[in-house]
């Protein structure tokens, strides 16, 4: 055991202490409660052993970049930038805790701040915080928040309308953080041609809140969103979940009156990484900041008059105010909002727009070409996309995964598994790696089983 | 450079990458969607941001930098092992929504740890997917809240917690929309059977309580206490975040609680980063285990060996009266595996981590409340132990009420104090109920040599001309910041003058 300073030495500390053996510092443990076998679990191992058992087992997986791969369903197949990892896990970054002691962690108050001012440009928004754990709790907490602030104005106390496509797994989340603390979730219906129903919408006025997501779960970019604020009125909090890269072309929601922007962070700074960590975004209006989830970073001056960052606004917190907290968060997903804000800086304002339209330019490529296979139709075939679009199949979308799967291509996600009604469905999603030799072979994986399910 | 908008090179200028694939992509987003005006970022090469974050870097504490007290926050050495491992393919490009078959591997780490999670507490069943303590707790007393209602006990609308809990614990509770009753702690900071005897009934739905108490001391009527709240018809809740402490010694099963939460980021050293991300894995007993979120791991022999040979097939199962899920993917699996990597090195002698934990706890009190005569005569007033008791576990209590009493010096000033030194402070004022508190916990990764150093630091402090305790710090990168200037002018992004 090569991570205990003192293993061999604990003789010398007892007798310090006057103590005989380990044991007697266990003694207050009472009888009744005490385990008495050792725990049975498996042998120590050495680093050179879990990093050989690391290999194998991680290495069972199939990894996205080591085939075409056409999962998305609301994270990035990104690339990150070698200097973020890099930086990021410099040890004073790394091992470091939350900020509570300013005057020693300027580094990462500061680094925090940048990031604020960052995400604050990006969504055009003046408040933001440095990280919820992920879009959806983003998003449950950005709808238990305008609750707090205009739930004594609404004339529909405690309700909130939440768009029909919102993916389920999201909403989910949504419905735990909602459902003890007298919020009712109505439907916000859409269309047949997939985008927000205005006239639907216009029953939302009066209602605590509306949640849409701009692109919706199809990858659908809905022009009728941005009017969205006209019509449910002063009294009721806009949330708009982004996908945050195509905020480099498409406009920020700030713009066109979103009260809240949330969305996943996870395409600047990380992997897929299997889910987790990512970071989910949280920004507001100057109205919202009291009442606001999660840590804040500021800007003062220390006794010398001289710039310093420290933690803000913290009487919002569990850890002062207790129960009435505007949130349990403590732990947030600051490192890798970290690595965010690196990625972020190194793209610069026209990175950004160039990396959105890579995004666009292979998602409409893909799209075209899809669409040329016969017996595959858009679900909503006159709506713009970006970095996910959904296709009809002549038959079940998941046999058509299985399928290009054994062709050596994860062409897709079936939305069977998020609603019956789409089980011959398949979402496509794009990402600026995705390249035209990956879109042949998802073109020719697909066509040979459409033409076998045709036959 | 006083920040990083100050870097302001060409307009293009920045990380290089391929040209979009297609010219007109622009055209696929509506004229009145499009974007007016690009966020101003900086626009900086790789050098200026390399140097920019190393510099920010050097201007961070962290454990790398020198001794980390932090209490109840476990600031245990991370070993770099687990850093190397995430950055495998095989876990940071991986979808969580890939086929089962594509994922074995994953899911196979995701088994192993649920497994070994409930061996360590004594708990039936495990999900990953809570992606902090805090988390935890909401997902424990959201599948606790269920269970309830599908008895039909509807009018339980309350949780207990004593008086000396963690702020997450009555924030998660109200999260699920329940009432907070807090019961105080008995005159020595242990918890008051009596006081919990008054506060439970039929509308008691859940306790919260972590053991060792925040005070780093054992309930030792924890048992009796359990059976008080399931006399009454409610469940037991762990918080976790003390686990370190008695690791293998003891477990929550044993001590009667329904369900617990991990701190992956403390007892299994996934690192801190700055405020996260944490892993809040929750064990529950049998009764609650219908009710976890979705998925969990699972396996069935293979006939064909398995991907990774071990005889099995992976697959993801969803309980059958599951809450649904509390982060959409399957929490965050780099911290999973980063503890797995963790978990390996110790395997059946996890126990010792927890034994060094407390051992040096003991040793750094023992150091600390002993000085030598001629410590003791320059010392102004000694700090009392925040509870009393001849063995702490994990950590330990200092009020330094007496320093306050007799010179003015406060607790934070000794936090700022020892900053100078080349330390972090340790947590102050936490819990609530112990006057001028600072908690400290040296977590077993410490050598003797530093504890003895902290121990005489810290009594030279007590020692020294107050002015120079309440003016701390002096040598640090910045003095002491203005927080009440910060709440009041609220500068909270940078302001461009265009
Ligand atoms: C006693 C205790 N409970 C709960 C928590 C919450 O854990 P997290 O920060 O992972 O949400 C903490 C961590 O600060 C803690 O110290």
């Amino acid at each position: 055991m090569d991570q205990l300073p003192n293993l061999g030495r604990e003789q010398e500390m007892l007798d310090s202490m006057g103590l005989k053996s380990i044991d007697d510092l266990f003694s207050d443990i009472p009888e009744g409660v005490r385990r008495v076998d050792r725990l049975p679990l498996r042998e120590p191992q050495s680093e050179e052993e879990i990093w050989a058992d690391a290999q194998h087992l991680l290495g069972a997986n199939i990894d996205l970049d080591s085939r075409p791969s056409f999962l998305s369903a609301g994270l990035a197949r990104n690339f990150v930038p070698t200097m973020v990892p890099m930086l990021a896990t410099r040890g004073e970054f790394l091992t470091s805790y939350t900020p509570y002691q300013p005057e020693v962690s300027q580094g990462m108050l500061q680094a925090m701040w940048e990031f604020q001012t960052m995400v604050s440009e990006l969504v055009g928004l003046p408040v933001s915080n440095v990280s919820m754990y992920d879009a959806s709790t983003a998003a449950a907490e950005a709808i238990t928040c305008a609750v707090r602030v205009k739930g004594r104005k609404a004339t529909q106390k405690g309700v909130v309308y939440v768009s029909q496509f919102v993916p389920p797994h999201r909403l989910s989340v949504i419905e735990n953080y909602t459902q003890g603390v007298g919020i009712e979730l109505r439907t916000l219906e859409h269309d047949s041609n997939g985008r927000v129903n205005l006239e639907a919408a216009s029953s939302a006025e009066g209602a605590c809140a509306v949640y849409v997501e701009q692109p919706n779960a199809f990858g659908e970019l809905d022009e009728g969103i941005t009017r969205l604020k006209e019509i449910i009125g002063e009294n009721t909090a806009l949330i708009v979940g982004v996908d945050a890269v195509s905020l480099g072309i498409v406009e920020a929601p700030g713009n066109y009156g979103a009260d809240i922007v949330v969305g996943e962070g996870q395409p600047f700074g990380i992997g897929p990484t299997a889910g987790g960590p990512i970071y989910g975004l949280f920004a507001c209006k100057k109205d919202y900041l009291r009442l606001m989830p999660g840590r804040i970073v500021g800007k003062t001056l220390d006794e010398d008059g001289k710039d310093a960052f420290t933690l803000t606004l913290s009487t919002r917190e569990q850890h002062i105010r207790r129960h009435r907290a505007t949130s349990n968060i403590c732990s947030n997903e600051t490192l890798i909002a970290l690595m965010g804000a690196m990625h972020m800086a190194l793209l610069g304002p026209e990175g950004l727009e160039r990396l959105a339209l890579r995004v666009a330019a292979t998602t409409e490529i893909a799209k075209q070409a899809i669409c040329g296979i016969n017996g595959v139709e858009l679900v909503d075939p006159d709506t713009p996309n970006f970095r996910e679009f959904a296709v009809k199949l002549p038959s079940d979308a998941s046999d058509a995964v299985t399928h290009m799967d054994a062709a050596g291509v994860l062409g897709g996600f079936p939305m069977g598994e998020w609603w019956d009604s789409m089980s011959s469905c398949l979402l496509i999603g794009c990402d600026e790696r995705t390249t035209k030799s990956d879109i042949d072979a998802l073109v020719s994986a697909l066509s040979a089983w459409v033409e076998e399910v045709s036959a | 450079m006083s920040d990083i908008f100050e870097f302001n090179g060409a307009k293009g200028s920045g990380w290089s990458q391929p040209e979009p694939m297609k010219e007109d992509a622009i055209n696929t987003v509506p004229t009145s969607l499009r974007r007016s005006n690009l966020p101003r970022w900086p626009r900086a090469s790789e050098p200026e941001l390399v140097r920019h974050y190393t510099l920010l870097s050097q201007r961070n504490f962290g454990i790398d930098t020198g001794f980390y007290p932090l209490g109840s926050c476990t600031m245990k050495h991370n070993p770099r092992i687990n850093e190397r491992v995430v950055q495998l393919p095989g876990i940071d490009r991986i979808h969580p929504l890939q086929p089962e078959h594509q994922i074995q591997g994953l899911l196979s780490i995701y088994y192993e740890m649920q497994e070994m999670l409930a061996i360590c507490a004594g708990m039936d069943e495990v999900t990953l997917q809570p992606v902090a303590g805090a988390q935890g707790e909401f997902t424990a007393i959201r599948c606790i809240q269920e269970y309830h209602r599908r008895n039909g006990d509807v009018q339980r609308d309350k949780v207990i917690v004593p008086d000396s809990a963690h702020g997450t614990n009555p924030a998660s509770a109200a999260m699920c929309g329940y009432e907070i009753v807090e019961i105080p702690s008995g005159e020595d900071g242990r918890l008051d059977l009596d006081a919990l005897r008054a506060a439970v009934g039929d509308d008691t739905a859940a306790m919260m309580i972590t053991n060792p108490s925040t005070l780093g001391i054992f309930e030792p009527e924890i048992a009796e206490a359990a059976e008080i709240v399931h006399a009454a018809g409610g469940q037991m809740y762990y918080d976790g975040a003390n686990f370190n402490a008695i690791l293998g010694k003891t477990d929550p099963g044993r001590m009667g609680f329904d369900a617990v939460h991990y701190n992956l980021h403390k007892t299994f050293s996934q690192p801190h980063g700055g405020g996260g991300p944490g892993s809040g894995p929750i064990g529950v007993k049998a009764h609650l285990a219908d009710f976890l979120p979705s998925p969990i791991a699972d396996r069935e022999e293979a006939a064909d060996g398995g991907a990774t040979g071990d005889g099995y097939r992976y697959f993801w199962r969803t309980p059958t009266d599951s809450i649904g899920k509390v982060q959409q993917w399957h929490g965050n699996a780099g911290a999973v595996v980063r503890a797995w990597a963790y978990y390996r090195r110790y395997g059946r002698e996890l126990e010792l981590m927890s034994e060094h934990a407390v051992l040096n706890a003991n040793y750094l009190r023992h150091q600390i409340m002993n000085p030598t005569q001629e410590q003791l005569n320059s010392i102004h007033s000694m700090p009392v132990d925040g509870a009393p008791a001849d063995f702490v576990k994990h950590e330990f209590t200092l009020s330094m009420m007496p320093l306050k009493e007799t010179t003015g010096v406060t607790g934070k000033d000794i936090a700022k104090r020892l900053l100078d030194y080349g330390y972090m402070s340790p947590t102050l004022y936490f819990p609530m109920i112990v006057p001028e508190c600072l908690m400290i916990e040296p977590t077993e990764t410490e050598s003797r040599e530093v504890l003895d150093k902290f121990a005489s630091d810290f009594l030279t402090i007590l020692s020294e001309d107050p002015e120079v305790v309440q003016s701390a710090p002096h040598d640090t990168d910045v003095r002491r910041v203005d927080e009440v200037l910060a709440a009041r002018s609220l500068v909270l992004r940078k302001q461009f003058d265009d």
